[in-house]
């Protein structure tokens, strides 16, 4: 218990004599999380407009002219057996006019009311698995190998556009992490060691008394641990507060949830803890 | 003083050959600009019994008490400590010794951003002795150092007198069985130093293990004590 009670109250003296490099360290950290939390919130944002329009993606099959109208029902059947397809709906002749009225405004098909020559077709959803390009690929190769079919279509232009950015977004974020992770890192080991350097005669006395690294760096150690998880506390609650003030009508933004922040601000305060004995490591070096 | 200090010794094993608090046999150690500073040099000294190792400035004596705390390694040779061999890598083991030490001058110092209560108390915490007992023996020690109106300053308020008797009260206050002083009448005055040499006898009375290093011979021997040169690497 005592000595839990001399670790606690060194961690008070640092704190107590170093007012100015702990609260430097607290802000410059707390702005560094602040800037991962946005782009966390971007990053998350996106995918949700990402997968909002993958959703809404249909897959369309056109049915040969040379096939009887008896024989769509099995088209459709063995449509709907392909894995990845959903549903499955069929369009007419006549529906198809229909839409084509709906879009145009007008319908061109006058007179043309004996022969339509618009093609007949199905209507595919998707599962959320197959929701890529490689997988809405492989439905397309297994559906143009089916004798009935005339031509598959979906937006494979489109897609394979979003996925790019997907994953452009993805590499910056990951990149972005590791900037903001090391620069918290070195900035955190920085401020231990240069509030560590005054001590070293005093580390040093102690250890001649016998006393372990672990005893001496734990206040350090516990420094780093609750300056960090503070800063990354910090960030969020800036972001809850935000969020009480200001609405997006246009976009949904998608916040982490309450468990993914807890998670958060555990891992970044450990991660300040590991800084922090980086940071004072060296000085207990005899 | 004593009371606080007092390590039973059974006078039944006084004619016995009793444990050694240090041993250092065939001890070398090279100098950093080249000769030795230790060549074969053996000490031993017995549980309850003290050595008084005098050498002149730049002898080798502040080098030896390093090596009894682990500061410095023997390049050949041995070095034990309470039986426990010190060598380079072996921390947890140089760490037990350390607890077991008390130390005054040389390498040993204060903690500048401790006061001087907290100073004294440290072998105490690091023993993680209770609350009470720790309150108990610091009271003790301030009165019998004379440092009751100190007790709340940082050791850069202290006078050198201070500093000393602060460093000594911090040796005693967890009964380390070893004491180790590197000249002990150093930043004393007269007074002091007699205090401190009344304090030197009564711990080697109460049967304390002590290495004193001195540059000139103590007035009055030292009870129970065996008094050694430094003299070109070697103990004679």
């Amino acid at each position: 218990m005592i000595r839990i009670v001399h670790i606690f109250k060194e961690l008070g003296r640092n704190l107590w004599r170093n007012p100015g490099t702990a609260l430097a360290s607290l802000l410059s950290l707390t702005l560094l999380f602040l800037l991962f939390d946005l782009f966390w919130i971007a990053a998350g944002t996106s995918d949700q407009f990402y997968r909002s329009l993958l959703s809404g993606i249909q897959v369309e099959v056109y049915v040969a002219e040379n096939v009887p109208d008896s024989a769509v029902v099995q088209i459709g059947d063995d449509l709907l057996m392909l894995p990845g397809v959903a549903t499955m709906e069929f369009v007419s002749r006549e529906q198809a006019r229909q839409e084509l009225t709906r879009l145009v405004g007008t319908d061109l098909l006058v007179g043309y009311d004996e022969a339509n020559p618009l093609p007949r077709s199905f209507l595919l959803t998707i599962e959320d698995d197959y929701l890529t390009a490689t997988g809405l690929q492989e439905i397309e190769e297994r559906a143009s190998a089916l004798e009935a079919t005339d031509g598959v279509y979906y937006s494979r232009g489109w897609l394979e556009k979003a996925e790019e950015t997907k994953s452009i977004i993805l590499k910056l974020g990951l990149v972005l992490g590791i900037l903001i992770f090391s620069t918290a890192v070195i900035s955190s080991a920085n401020n231990i060691r240069l509030m560590t350097r005054a001590r070293a005669v005093g580390f040093r006395q102690m250890m001649l008394l016998g006393a372990g690294r672990a005893f001496i760096s734990l206040p350090f150690i516990i420094e780093g641990f609750f300056i960090s998880g503070l800063a990354a506390a910090a960030g969020w609650l800036t972001i809850m507060y935000a969020r009480t003030r200001i609405g997006f009508s246009q976009i949904e933004i998608v916040y982490p949830l309450l468990d993914e922040t807890v998670i958060f601000c555990s891992a970044v305060a450990l991660l300040g803890a590991v800084a922090s004995f980086l940071g004072i490591s060296r000085q207990l070096r005899e | 003083m004593d009371e606080l200090s007092q390590t039973k010794v059974d006078s039944s094993l006084a004619d016995e050959p009793r444990p050694r608090v240090i041993e250092l046999r065939d001890v070398s150690l090279k100098a950093d600009r080249g000769g030795h500073v230790f060549r074969d040099l053996n000490l031993s000294v017995e549980t309850g019994r003290s050595a008084v190792i005098i050498g002149s400035a730049g002898s080798g004596k502040t080098t030896l008490l390093e090596l009894l705390i682990g500061l410095r390694f023997a390049e050949t040779g041995t070095v034990e400590v309470f039986g426990r061999e010190i060598r380079r890598r072996r921390r947890g083991a140089i760490r037990k010794i350390r607890r077991k030490i008390g130390g005054v001058g040389g390498p040993f110092g204060l903690m500048p951003m401790l006061t001087v209560s907290e100073n004294i108390c440290l072998p105490l915490v690091l023993a993680a002795e209770r609350k009470r007992i720790k309150q108990e023996r610091l009271l003790k020690m301030l009165t019998e150092f004379s440092l009751l109106k100190v007790a709340s300053k940082y050791p850069s308020n202290l006078t050198r007198v201070e500093t000393s008797m602060v460093q000594y009260a911090r040796a005693s206050i967890a009964f380390q069985p070893l004491l180790l002083i590197d000249e002990p009448s150093a930043g004393l005055d007269p007074h002091s130093y007699e205090r401190i040499f009344t304090y030197l006898t009564r711990e080697a009375l109460s049967g304390r293990s002590m290495v004193i290093f001195m540059s000139e011979p103590p007035e009055a021997q030292i009870p129970n004590s065996d008094t050694y040169r430094l003299v070109s690497g070697a103990l004679e």
